[in-house]
């Protein structure tokens, strides 16, 4: 059997482990595990642009505000429409306000390379949050309602992390059908030597930019989905700083540029945060900042990284007959 | 006209001090490469130490400001050689991101020992102001403004004048051919890392003295300095000083004309558009390979 094929298997192995673990989970962890889905899913979304291409975005939250937000002005202005129909509305909604907005800063800010980028996206997430609590159509300030969309049968805790389990997978297959595409080997290549990859005919203007777009799509589904979970909305609930600063943790926590690295890093992220520190809220500051430092000098490869180069020592000594 | 003039009076006077707060972030990154996320907590640091200087000593906050550059030198040195050098030659976000993960945990420390609540060391004369024409200004401000200026321009003559001037120079310019010369260039980072957080603890000193602090601004006084040094050029305080000019009028200007609550829309909207029709800022590269 391939590797690919092995890890397929394992992954569907895993999905439906976690499919199955709120029948027997505390309704406490049911809600950590919701978290933990969709920060997993937010963190391939990301890498999308930020790992497989290093175009490192320090402002994706703007993508979950404005998705989450055109998705609730929608929904609720349709009264008639039954329940089951609006989620989809609304993920069509937010996922297409997502895409033209990533399309249209595309053209000035990917023009923009490390960390003039990474600041650059901070700012459109800033600018989004402003407009969002300041203008009254967008009812930031006051917050949103959304229209309830879980059937009355189920508990919505279970049926979030359902959903989020579902769009976390989604998101997942995507990032993986990118990373085996030509596609994919394009935006890899932009991320060892922009330059030289371009001057070898990879069309880089248009990779970079169809990542972005994806990337911001998915975001923005993963955002309405969000928005759908906690039912009221602020634009300080979605539009928040430390979502930036966590994306970047998640790859960087289970390896920049790979694929399940984000997943890794979000589900040990989000459980030493949430349960090993969960009783501590004043020392989450200091820890995530600890963790930062610690993963930049100590181990940059991440949990992947570490992993890659234990194997690599094993396999070299175990060359060498060790007697 | 009063108050366009009133107007740009008062974004002079912001943008000197956001300046002041800025040139360090400049130099850093002028010469180190560096983006230092953690230049808003050397801001505060300046201003709480000027804080427990005055209750300790019962002096004008601004007579403590050579304690406070002094301390704020060590502990930049030490900050350097110890944690910023182990990543500087890593990827530029690298380095980045460690900045943050420091920022993130001397904020918590911050919190714990001063308490998030905002604190200020306004001094008594704080509430006298005067006339030129129409225009009012604060003296305090006014003051603020003119240590901002004497500082920078102190800054300006060392970078230029003297030996640890010309060595930081070349540094920023080649660091391959300075180290050739026999430059030893570790310890020319760390003294550039010292120099600049000392400025940054003068700067929080002066803005200390007009605004309210608490740790939760740090943020926006790392944001400010990136924004200003994007506008004005990175390494000089010349850029520094045109940089924080064009931010301070522009955020009065936003203020009084479009609204109080879009200063950073229009400040982000002039950033992007700036770094895309200029990207090296208004002055250009002080120093070259910025990037």
């Amino acid at each position: 059997m391939t590797r690919t094929s092995s890890l397929m298997l394992l992954t569907v192995a895993v999905a439906l482990l976690l499919a199955a673990l709120p029948l027997v989970l505390p309704p406490f962890y049911v809600r950590v595990g919701q978290l933990m889905l969709y920060s997993a899913g937010l963190g391939v979304a990301w890498a999308i642009l930020g790992g497989f291409a290093g175009y490192a975005s320090f402002g994706h939250a703007a993508f979950i505000g404005v998705g989450a937000f055109s998705a609730g002005l929608v929904e609720t202005r349709l009264g008639g429409v039954p329940p089951a129909l609006l989620l989809p509305i609304g993920i069509v909604v937010g996922g297409a306000c997502c895409g033209v907005l990533s399309a249209v800063i595309a053209y000035p800010l990917l023009r923009l390379r490390g960390t003039f980028f990474a600041i650059a996206m901070l700012g459109v997430s800033n600018v989004c949050a402003e407009l969002t609590n300041n203008v009254d159509f967008f009812e930031g300030s006051l917050g949103l309602t959304f229209p309830t969309v879980v059937p009355a049968s189920l508990d919505p805790a279970i049926f979030f992390y359902e959903l989020f389990l579902v769009a976390g997978l989604v998101v997942l297959l995507i990032a993986w059908k990118i990373r085996d595409s030509r596609f994919g080997a394009g935006l890899l290549s932009i991320r060892e030597d922009e330059d030289t990859a371009r001057m070898l005919g990879v069309p880089t203007e248009r990779y970079k930019r169809t990542a972005f777009v994806i990337s911001a799509i998915l975001t923005g589904i993963m955002g309405v989905i969000y928005g759908h979970s906690l039912g009221y909305i602020t634009t300080d609930s979605v539009y928040r700083n430390d979502t930036n600063l966590n994306l970047i943790v998640y790859s960087l926590l289970g390896g920049m540029g790979t694929l399940f690295g984000p997943v890794i890093g979000a589900f040990l992220l989000v459980f030493i945060t949430q349960v090993i520190l969960g009783r501590l809220l004043d020392f989450h500051l200091f820890a995530t900042g600890l963790l930062l430092a610690f993963l930049v000098l100590a181990a940059p490869g991440g949990v992947i990284g570490l992993v890659r180069g234990w194997r690599q020592r094993r396999k070299r000594t175990g060359a060498v007959p060790a007697e | 006209m009063n108050l366009i003039a009133q107007t740009l009076a008062d974004g002079m006077v912001l943008g000197g001090i956001y300046a002041l707060a800025a040139v360090g972030f400049s130099l850093i990154f002028g010469v180190l490469h560096v983006i230092n996320l953690s230049h808003g907590i050397l801001v505060l640091i300046g201003a709480y130490l000027a804080l427990i200087f005055t209750e300790l000593l019962h002096v004008d906050p601004l007579l403590t400001m050579p304690l406070v550059m002094a301390a704020l030198f060590g502990v930049g040195y030490v900050y350097q050689r110890l944690l910023i050098q182990r990543a500087v030659d890593s990827s530029p976000i690298g380095s980045m991101l460690l900045t943050f993960g420091v920022a993130l945990m001397l904020q918590n420390v911050m919190i714990w020992v001063f308490s998030p609540d905002m604190k200020n060391i306004t001094p008594g004369w704080a509430f006298a102001s005067f006339k030129i024409g129409a225009v009012t200004f604060d003296a305090v401000r006014v003051s603020a403004l003119l240590a901002s200026l004497v500082l920078l321009s102190c800054l300006a003559a060392l970078l230029k004048f003297s030996a640890l001037g010309r060595v930081i120079r070349a540094t920023a310019q080649q660091t391959l051919a300075a180290r050739l010369c026999g430059v030893n260039v570790r310890h020319v980072y760390a003294l550039t890392f010292a120099v600049s957080a000392a400025f940054a603890g003068a700067a929080g000193i002066v803005i200390g003295i007009i605004l309210p602090f608490s740790p939760h601004d740090e943020a926006t006084w790392t944001l400010n300095a990136f924004v200003v040094v994007v506008l004005g050029g990175v390494g000089s305080p010349a850029g520094a000083l045109i940089g924080g000019l064009l931010l301070g009028v522009v955020n009065t200007l936003t203020a009084q004309y479009i609204g109080p609550s879009f200063p950073n829309v229009t400040m982000f909207l002039l950033l992007v558009l700036l770094l895309l029709v200029r990207p090296n800022g208004l002055l250009g590269n002080a120093f070259s390979a910025s990037r």
